[in-house]
């Protein structure tokens, strides 16, 4: 197993790429290790001196740090998220409220599809490529609840976007409301968009 | 509060200032004004101040109304006032340009005519001031990029006193002997604040988020960027603030442009770096054609100011003034607006046919409603149409320079059709429902979901 590390905008955080899903469809992000209960790589991570928060992404996990030095901290991580995928433990925990990869409601999945209708008009990728989609979740009542950002905060499409996204979610046979917010914690960056999203611009 | 409403006249604002921008290249190609008239002569102040009202004002008030809410993620204060802003500052233009042909003997004498051009141009500005003001006072603590509009603000509220000033003191309205030597000696300090503080200021600032917007590259908030803002600020308000006391006091102005010339000279070396740093750092590798031409624009700008630094050296910067102006309005600023031009266009132009749809139909790409190559080579003629003028310019040819400034005419007549081209989303199936929107003007009601 290969495990690619991203520098980030702030230095004190790093990104690491394991090229295999870690919490498809949704990002979870931690600032302690008691929000860490959920999940067990998130609790591990937690455990190494030096780890401030841990953020799990669709296929990505970012590690921010304090004090320590990333040639120190940097093997560790490395190792401790190897030996996990490699051992195939879960991401999070059965039963805990965020899905597990391969459990997601194939209802959410038949509305994520429909969101790849939707395009961000400035990159010309769909949103749930571009990883502008945090996170769906179907009700009893059948309503989309949809988690989502949009490239820059005070964007002019922001509001397009979202009602776009909320057309798309209510065309699923299946749903009979959505409800769409808007986040900016974590904000977008490019590395959220998929490895197909990211060869399509170039990257 | 996410995101911002598109805004409704700033269309209008673009088509404005590029009919003037295509009056002045036309007028500059018939050898009206200087180089064909001289620096000061009438038919120059009217070509130069078609150039930074008519086009480049315009085209910064139109785009300030819809990317000074994205800057600070809050909406504009008021959408009601961009419409009569617009229509005092083109009566205001009118009456100006009128003033200038008055004083070149053109039309009959009318002494209260550029009295009434001041007071018409800064009741617009005004407006405006107060709009962009309110929005930003509004979202303190202010993003960088915002910070840059707020001084360039306070800059265009100085270039506009100062005009007002000069308007007044011609029609024998001003008495005190302190703003007679202001009006009299204060010319050059009324350019640096117009096209250094209101506009060069402007456009750095907002280059720095579009520019990351546009290519994604990482946003540039560090200690360089900050530094760049303060030393621009200090730099154009010893140059006009000082400036201005030193005349009052019956000293030469100069000391004070060389103090901010100096700092300015650091400001600008730095914000250069930091344009390298987000052309490097971008995660687009394959950038759109606004940003290649930006890069022009840019590069036309740092060669302007080491133009002005050799002709200093050389001790000739006054005999070719003219050409460094000249470079900085349409190699830098011009370039710069034409290139942003060709994408705000196609992406307002976006949102208005095709936001609203979105989500229940297949919808195309900002870049489906361009045409990249075809337009490339038009902005690769203009910029080398004000390299070729630049160049005449110093070699003092007028003809040469009046044959650059045709092949302007053509390349922005050609970026244009270019522009129109995209608001009729020529080469775009309409489906759904979606109509073409108005040329310039704002359908009966916005398109908002």
């Amino acid at each position: 197993m290969f495990i690619q590390t991203q520098p980030m905008s702030d230095p004190d955080s790093l990104r690491f790429l394991p090229g295999q899903p870690v919490l498809p469809g949704t990002v979870m992000k931690m600032a302690d290790r008691s929000e860490a209960v959920t999940s067990p790589l998130a609790t591990a991570l937690f455990d190494v001196e030096g780890v401030a928060s841990v953020t799990l992404g669709p296929d990505y996990i970012v590690v921010g740090k304090k004090g320590m030095a990333w040639d120190h901290l940097k093997p560790m991580l490395l190792g401790l998220i190897t030996d996990h995928f490699v051992r195939g433990a879960p991401v999070i925990r059965s039963g805990s409220p965020a899905r597990e990869p391969e459990t997601e409601d194939p209802l959410a999945t038949a509305v994520r599809h429909a969101l790849e209708t939707v395009i961000d008009p400035e990159l010309g990728y769909n949103i749930v490529g571009l990883g502008l989609v945090y996170a769906v979740a179907i009700d009893k009542d059948g309503t989309a609840a949809i988690t989502m950002t949009t490239t820059t905060p005070g964007c002019p499409a922001t509001n397009y976007l979202r009602n776009g996204a909320y057309q798309a979610a209510v065309g699923v046979e299946g749903i009979d409301d959505a409800e769409v917010v808007l986040t900016y914690d974590p904000p977008w960056e490019p590395e959220m968009m998929s490895q197909e999203a990211r060869a399509w611009l170039g990257f | 509060m996410h995101g911002v409403a598109l805004s409704r006249w700033t269309m209008s604002y673009f088509a404005a200032a590029l009919a003037a921008l295509m009056a002045a290249e036309v007028l500059m190609a018939a050898g009206y004004g200087f180089p064909s008239a001289p620096l000061r002569a009438p038919e120059t102040l009217l070509l130069v101040h078609l150039v930074a009202i008519g086009w480049l004002s315009l085209l910064l008030c139109g785009a300030l109304f819809q990317f000074v809410p994205v800057l600070v993620a809050r909406p504009l204060f008021s959408n009601m006032l961009p419409l009569p802003t617009l229509v005092l500052l083109l009566a205001g233009l009118v009456a100006l340009l009128m003033g200038f042909l008055q004083l070149g003997g053109a039309l009959g004498a009318w002494p209260w005519l550029l009295p009434v051009a001041a007071s018409l141009l800064a009741g617009g500005f005004m407006l405006a001031l107060y709009n962009l003001g309110r929005t930003l006072w509004a979202a303190r603590p202010l993003p960088l990029p915002a910070r840059f509009v707020a001084v360039a603000l306070v800059f265009l509220a100085a270039t506009i006193a100062l005009g007002a000033l000069f308007s007044s003191a011609f029609a024998g309205l001003v008495t005190s002997d302190a703003l007679l030597r202001i009006a009299g000696e204060g010319v050059g300090l009324h350019a640096v604040a117009g096209i250094g503080g209101w506009l060069t200021f402007t456009a750095m600032g907002v280059s720095y988020r579009l520019l990351a917007m546009f290519m994604l590259a990482p946003e540039t908030d560090g200690s360089r960027p900050r530094a760049v803002f303060g030393l621009g600020t200090a730099a154009l308000g010893v140059a006009v603030l000082g400036g201005v006391i030193l005349v009052v006091f019956d000293m030469p102005s100069g000391l004070a442009l060389i103090a901010g010339g100096a700092a300015g000279l650091a400001g600008i070396a730095l914000y250069g770096a930091d344009m390298a740093m987000l052309y490097r750092k971008r995660k687009r590798r394959v950038i759109e054609l606004n940003s290649q031409m930006a890069a022009w624009a840019l590069a036309y700008f740092f060669a302007s100011i080491a133009l002005a630094l050799i002709l200093i050296g050389l001790g000739v910067f006054y005999d070719h003034i003219g050409a460094v102006v000249f470079l900085l309005a349409f190699g830098w600023l011009s370039g710069l607006g034409l290139a942003k031009l060709y994408k705000i266009v196609a992406f307002m132009t976006w949102l208005e046919c095709y936001g609203p749809v979105l989500g229940r139909m297949p919808t195309p790409r900002v870049q489906d409603l361009v045409v990249e190559g075809p337009a490339r080579k038009w902005f690769v003629l203009y910029f080398l149409s004000v390299l070729a003028a630049t160049a005449a310019l110093l070699g003092q040819h007028i003809l040469g320079f009046r044959l650059a400034a045709g092949l302007m005419v053509v390349a922005t007549a050609l970026i244009a059709a270019h522009l129109v081209r995209t608001r009729r989303l020529a080469g775009i199936g309409l489906a759904g429902g979606v109509r073409r929107p108005h040329l310039f003007l704002p359908g009966p009601e916005p398109a908002q979901p």
